[in-house]
């Protein structure tokens, strides 16, 4: 299995080469530069022209390419045009806020979602299944930043449970208890809406999962040796039907730092997703590349790692 | 099967319970637009000047010390860069203000006067400025305030390493500036330190914008005893900039969360006196719910507050809405000719233009019902503009321009008249010579509402008989449009843009022969002449300068290459509990900072 793996790593490294060019010249296509925002009725044209000759951008793209990945190499990702910060700083600020947001998001997610999922397959059809898939296409149906509004205006502004913008009030003195207290605070409201928003897909797919499995042969086999219905649920058809859920966690995992651009917005949390579409419209060249780099490696590291928590917790699946 | 149907039923009737018990819970929601209409209508029997007031009236006792809550309306976090010369945003000039290092202070036509913490003294016949700051001022850590730390920005912004927009043709201006930074001196020549307290500046040549701060005039300090042994290109990234800046204002910088928060408290060296508040804490606010954060008194002073949203909170009764006019006009442009690039100037050719009849373009201003828009779209906190000078600029704008009022009868009789007539009878005018004629316009892409006015502009036009279509068929990305506009693109004949003016309004850059920016390509003796006028040595009388102002938004008129749309007003709600806050910018609240008082303990919440 390490052969695999370290096989596995060594393709990442033409994928994401690959992937370093396509979004170097897209980057480039985009019309403007960073220095077009700028400009007012008191900006020299002269002053822009000299700071896009001085940043390179008038260089052909394979030479400002082969400038940027020889920096990249060392380390070094540049300057973001727009905040004037080295892009690492940047990313991983906000890369920290993130991932404890999603971290959070994800706990929760699974703590709503797969008992509601194992409920509605274990007594389908019943009262309490149909609600739940009633509760469970509901969800999917309301837009994210609907529910994040309501929820932000009933919590936040009416009854006062929870902060309403930011990730930490400032009047708190960094690195103290109080001060990580108050940042899980800011995250409990936007978890909870992230997490309610994100269950359909694990309970349908657990839900049939379950159903499926109840007609299965070694169920039936279980069944007809005398074990009671419900040893048989909990040792033999969840273990089975929470595979699927089980591939998606590589994915999962490495998904934390991708952000939602809604949920930051709305709770004004600066986050990934806010970073990566502001970068965007700013062409903020140097953290486009870096952030669509750094989430290409992620999906592959999360494919990676959802083989490899498959063959464990599948022993019919061998990785060769 | 019925049974479950019911509770099926019943379910969705208790789901829809919960929402609308959030909609009564919630005392105006944010969609709730209700009232607009009538409100539309009595602010149109006012004059729109008095539609809102300039400072808040609190005549009751104030409190002790207090914290001002401030909200700027962002959705995104702020940069962060707090140093004059390196800042490049708004955000973090509106966050910089509560700190200011700002040396010279404006009267209402935006003229440096003597009662800020430098005066300014202008020997016009040498081309020499002299800069007398004032004694015994102290920065906010207690060392004193000398003359090194006004010229140290100036050594900043010229620096070969400085990347800043800030280093441009008018900082040039300052004898020395050039050879500084081409690294062939160490210092600039043209800056002469008196003494402690006095520095003599020497231009190339001074014209009126002088008394603007321009001209290469820099009119922020810098603590040079905190950042002047910081290498200019490791200065943006330092913690003197990010973190810990030493400021000459009113209140000073405490703690920043990056991107989201800052927190200040009072100056004890501030040298207007020590201000009447503790400290001030300023946060980002989402704009999607900061109607209901205005409502609920969490804030004292939104800043950024986008006008459109007025409808939300205008029925709060715990805010006083403080308006002013922006220093901004959108306008119509139409490409009359070409810039030529290799000789830096603008070739203007009416003959060969298919926007070069003066009557064609006329017409199309006043087929525009603008007022409509304004007060539809905009609960007329825009208005039609007639000038290219907002109305702010008292002593410039010229208040006797007709502009180019809604009046699509008139534009009819004009295209009759220039010839543009329907000769194949389909409703669509042809040009002069018979043909099919289509216009290209090329707008800027925004939200949806955008969209409606732009499709409603169009309509408009086709009322008149002209057939407008848009460049590339669909609005244009802002970055795009400018690239576009600024190549004289051929599939733009007419464009819609919009200008901040800044505070000294002076045409160049924008209507000059040489300007890049110059977007409708036209030029003419006349019009150049005013431009240079306004701002030559014998502008220094603001007599004859406001002669050559109203010259050149005659002209423009007159010629309609760019025709003015609309003029915008900028908001500021503002909680009851604030006293002696005023956006007027005669006598703006950022002058006034440490007069600012609170007449409670929290801000007031909305019944």
């Amino acid at each position: 299995m390490w052969k695999t793996i370290v096989r596995r790593f060594l393709i990442m490294i033409p994928q994401l080469f690959v992937l370093s060019v396509i979004i170097f010249i897209l980057a480039k296509f985009m019309p403007g530069d960073p220095f077009t925002g700028l400009i007012t009725p008191e900006t020299d044209p002269a002053r822009i022209a000299e700071l896009q000759e001085k940043a390179g951008l008038n260089d052909p793209w394979h030479i400002q390419y082969v400038r940027w990945v020889g920096n990249a190499i060392q380390g070094d990702l540049g300057l973001s045009y727009t905040y004037k910060r080295d892009v690492a700083a940047l990313i991983g600020e906000r890369a920290l806020n993130t991932f404890w947001l999603s971290l959070l998001s994800v706990i929760l997610l699974y703590l709503i979602a797969i008992p509601l999922g194992i409920l509605a397959g274990r007594y389908q059809n019943s009262f309490l299944d149909k609600s739940i898939v009633f509760y469970s296409f509901v969800t999917y149906a309301i837009p994210t930043f609907v529910l994040s509004l309501v929820f932000l205006f009933i919590f936040g502004y009416q009854l006062h449970w929870f902060p309403t913008n930011g990730s930490v009030n400032i009047e708190h003195e960094a690195g103290s208890l109080s001060y990580y207290w108050d940042k899980f605070y800011h995250i409990i409201l936007p978890s909870i809406t992230y997490a309610i928003l994100g269950t359909t897909g694990i309970i349908q797919y657990l839900r049939s999962e379950i159903i499926d499995a109840k007609s299965m042969d070694f169920v039936r086999t279980a069944r007809s040796k005398g074990i009671p219905m419900r040893k048989v649920y909990s040792k033999h058809i969840f273990r089975n039907s929470l595979l699927p859920i089980a591939a998606f966690l590589g994915f999962t995992i490495t998904g934390l730092l991708g952000g939602s651009i809604f949920i930051e917005t709305i709770f004004g949390y600066p986050g990934m997703g806010q970073l990566f579409v502001s970068s965007i419209s700013s062409r903020d060249y140097s953290v486009i590349t870096a952030l669509v780099m750094l989430f290409g490696f992620l999906a592959l590291l999360g494919s990676l790692l959802s083989d490899i928590i498959m063959s464990i917790v599948d022993p019919r699946i061998r990785i060769e | 099967m019925k049974k479950t149907k019911w509770s099926l039923l019943a379910l969705l009737f208790s789901v829809l319970l919960v929402l609308t018990a959030c909609n009564g819970g919630d005392d105006k929601p944010a969609e709730d637009t209700k009232g607009t209409e009538d409100t539309g209508t009595e602010k149109d029997a006012k004059n729109p000047d008095e539609l809102f007031t300039l400072a808040v009236e609190n005549e009751e006792e104030a409190i002790e010390g207090g914290t001002l809550r401030v909200a700027m309306v962002k959705d995104e976090p702020f940069q962060g860069i707090f140093n004059w010369e390196l800042y490049e945003d708004a955000y973090d000039a509106d966050l910089m203000n509560w700190a200011s290092n700002v040396i010279f202070e404006t009267d209402e036509n935006f003229m440096i006067t003597d009662t800020g913490l430098a005066t300014l003294d202008v020997d016009q016949d040498n081309n020499k400025v002299t800069v007398k700051i004032r004694e015994g001022v102290k920065w906010s850590d207690g060392e004193p305030f000398t003359i090194d730390d006004v010229i140290l920005p100036y050594h900043i912004i010229g620096h070969p390493d400085y990347t800043g927009v800030r280093y441009d043709t008018q900082f040039q201006n300052i004898v020395g500036a050039e050879e500084y930074n081409a690294g062939k001196a160490d210092t600039i020549s043209g800056l002469k330190k008196i003494d402690d307290h006095t520095l003599e500046i020497s231009f190339k040549q001074l014209s009126p914008a002088i008394y603007y701060s321009g001209d290469g005039l820099w009119s922020y300090a810098a603590p040079s005893h905190q950042i002047k042994d910081i290498p200019v290109a490791e200065l943006v990234e330092s913690d003197a900039v990010r973190k810990n800046p030493v400021t000459l204002g009113a209140f000073k910088i405490d703690k920043i969360v990056p991107g989201e928060s800052v927190q200040y408290s009072k100056n004890e060296h501030y040298w207007k006196g020590v201000p009447k508040l503790d400290g001030v804490v300023v946060e980002v606010v989402p704009s999607s719910s900061i109607s209901v954060a205005i409502g609920s008194g969490k804030y004292d002073v939104i800043q950024h507050f986008n006008a459109t949203k007025m409808p939300e909170i205008e029925n709060y009764d715990n805010v006083t809405v403080l308006g002013r006019q922006e220093l901004y006009y959108s306008y119509l442009g139409f490409k009359v000719g070409k810039y030529d690039f290799e000789n830096n100037t603008v070739v203007t050719d009416l003959e060969g233009s298919k926007m070069g009849d003066v009557k064609l373009r006329q017409a199309m201003g006043y087929a525009l019902d603008i007022e409509q828009v304004s007060e539809v779209f905009y609960n007329n906190l825009r208005e039609r503009a007639n000038s290219l000078i907002p109305p702010v600029f008292k002593a410039f704008y010229d208040d006797s321009l007709e502009g180019y009022t809604y009046d699509p009868e008139k534009a009819k009789a004009l295209l009759d008249e220039a010839g543009y007539k329907d000769v194949d009878g389909d409703g669509i005018r042809e040009d002069k010579n018979g043909k099919k004629l289509e216009i290209k316009l090329a707008a800027i892409a925004g939200d949806a509402t955008q969209d409606e006015i732009i499709a409603f502009y169009l309509q408009n036009w086709k009322d008149v008989g002209l057939n407008v279509t848009l460049t590339t068929g669909r609005l244009i990305e802002l970055n795009s449009f400018y690239d576009k506009v600024e190549a004289d693109d051929p599939e733009i004949d007419i464009f819609m843009g919009a200008w901040g003016t800044g505070t000294n309004p002076s045409p160049a850059g924008l209507y000059g022969k040489v300007d890049q920016f110059n977007f409708s390509r036209y030029t003419s003796e006349e019009l150049e002449t005013a431009v240079k006028n306004i701002d030559s040595p014998k502008s220094f009388d603001t007599k004859y300068r406001a002669g050559e102002f109203k010259k050149f938004q005659q002209h423009i008129e007159e010629m309609a290459t760019t025709i003015p749309m609309q003029f915008r007003y900028e908001i500021f709600p503002v909680n009851k509990r604030v006293k002696n806050f005023s956006v007027d910018y005669a006598n703006e609240y950022t002058s006034y900072l440490h007069e600012i008082e609170l007449t409670a303990e929290e801000p007031v919440a909305s019944n």
